[in-house]
């Protein structure tokens, strides 16, 4: 399994998390990824709105020749948006384990604050054992 | 969907996914909460009941996405759909009790709860100043995770006890009620 | 028979009693004291308080059996984990039933012990206890 990098995104479209599980990929600034976050809400909105089928959720996957980003969202507006190679199988079993970390390890820890960027420990470590497990 | 099916979820889930603790463990820390409380706040029940109430309620916030992550829900076919999953899958998996779904106002906005059992409540005997047995809502925490959980998820709720066999009731019951649903607004200045 | 039981908490205050006579072989559950030896029973039961605290450290178990006596008059005993003392005054032998009455005891008190507003060494008023005394009192003596 190879994923690139995570982020996840409030229901405002504020980036509250974001990591690399991959080396040598472009950085970019910190301000430069809430910019992209914030676009890539707007962008979900807009997607959502021109469907032209009723009731339709926003863009989910978006595929080029070097990755494959999937954009999981919760029913409670929470957006995890995965970054891994192009033909990473499963991906959306991924995308639900990661939310079930993250309703773990940051939404049941009591000193998170919701909204807000998640700095949990023990999220980072989990998640990380999850995506790249030592070889 | 259909009732079945949400008790086939809270089944599962209950006995495949959720990681089980001592029942008297949950009882006891909840009943020294609410005992705490009402030594804080010297025996004023109302603002106990709104005390348990806003903690339900930061609770309900976060619970929903456990829910949400481990019963892989979509989102529900109205509101009878609502109640169903909140009393199959969401009692099931997190108290294990499924309480009855019943009362249906004609708007079909709102609904009681009947629970025949309450794991908050055993060993429980109100004080006898004279004052709680009508005015403590014991599990009032209660009615605040279902405020917090269903407003994660767009709708906007009032729930409150209407009965309690703490009481002397013969039967304990929670009305929900639906105010409205929330739309899914745009922050300002995100268009 | 008639009986009368107490418990007795930390401080060795009375924290509930019960007066009852026998309910085997057609008894009609009420005590029959004589009216001046009504008026000892709590004496003689606090009295053997000091005789409970030096039998429980020499004894393993909760139940004491018989630790004192007074004329035709004995008193049992049992210590909960928590040092609570159930007295009972009995006159009669009968070392089995009351193991068994304040096992059944115990167990409730230990129920009432969980209601979060029930502290050590409150005064027990709860109806469900006096009840499931008065049950346990039935059945076993």
């Amino acid at each position: 399994m190879v994923i690139l990098s995570v982020m996840i995104l409030n229901k405002a479209g504020g980036l509250i998390y974001q990591r690399d599980f991959h080396e040598g990929l472009h950085k970019l600034s910190s301000n430069d990824f809430l910019v992209l976050a914030g676009t890539f809400h707007g962008v979900h909105a807009i997607t959502s709105r021109i469907s032209p089928v009723h009731g339709s959720g926003g863009l989910e996957v978006l595929e080029s020749e070097n990755f494959r980003m999937q954009c999981f969202q919760t029913l409670t507006g929470t957006k995890f948006l995965i970054f891994a190679e192009p033909h990473q199988p499963n991906i959306d079993v991924i995308c639900r384990r990661v939310y079930e970390l993250y309703a773990d390890y940051v939404m049941k820890n009591p000193f998170y604050q919701i909204e807000m960027p998640i700095r949990c420990e023990a999220f980072d470590r989990h998640l990380m054992a999850y995506l790249k497990p030592k070889q | 969907m259909s009732t079945t099916k949400h008790a086939r979820i809270g089944e599962e889930v209950w006995k495949s996914r959720v990681d089980k603790v001592n029942a008297e463990l949950v009882t006891l820390t909840y009943g020294s909460i609410v005992q705490q409380l009402c030594k804080d706040l010297e025996g004023d029940y109302t603002e106990v009941n709104k005390q348990l109430d806003k903690m339900g309620y930061n609770i309900g916030l976060r619970l929903i996405e456990d829910f949400l992550a481990k019963t892989n829900m979509g989102r529900c076919n109205g509101f009878r759909d609502t109640a169903e999953s909140i009393a199959k899958i969401g009692f099931k998996i997190f108290l294990n009790i499924t309480p009855t779904v019943t009362n249906w106002s004609a708007d079909n906005k709102s609904f009681s709860l009947v629970f025949e059992e309450n794991p908050l409540a055993d060993f429980v005997e109100l004080p006898d100043d004279g004052r709680a047995q009508n005015e403590l809502w014991y599990s009032n925490i209660l009615c605040g995770v279902l405020r917090g959980a269903l407003e994660m998820v767009q709708m906007q709720v009032e729930a409150h006890f209407a009965s309690d066999v703490l009481r002397g009731n013969d039967s304990t019951e929670m009305r929900v009620e639906l105010i409205r649903i929330i739309d899914d607004e745009l922050p300002p200045g995100d268009e | 028979m008639s009986f009368y039981f107490a418990i007795i908490g930390t401080r060795d205050n009375p924290l509930y009693t019960y007066e009852f006579g026998t309910s085997k072989s057609g008894g009609d559950g009420v005590a029959r004291f004589r009216e001046d030896q009504r008026s000892m029973n709590q004496f003689i039961l606090h009295s053997s308080l000091d005789m409970v605290e030096e039998v429980q450290w020499t004894n393993r178990d909760l139940y004491l059996k018989t630790v004192d006596r007074f004329n035709n008059l004995m008193v049992s005993g049992f210590v909960t984990g928590g040092n609570i003392k159930f007295l009972l005054l009995h006159d009669q032998k009968a070392e089995d039933p009351i193991r068994q009455f304040f096992t059944e005891v115990h167990e409730a008190y230990v129920k009432t012990l969980m209601n979060p507003f029930y502290e050590v060494d409150m005064r027990i008023v709860s109806v469900v206890f006096d009840q499931r005394v008065r049950a346990a009192a039935r059945k076993y003596l």
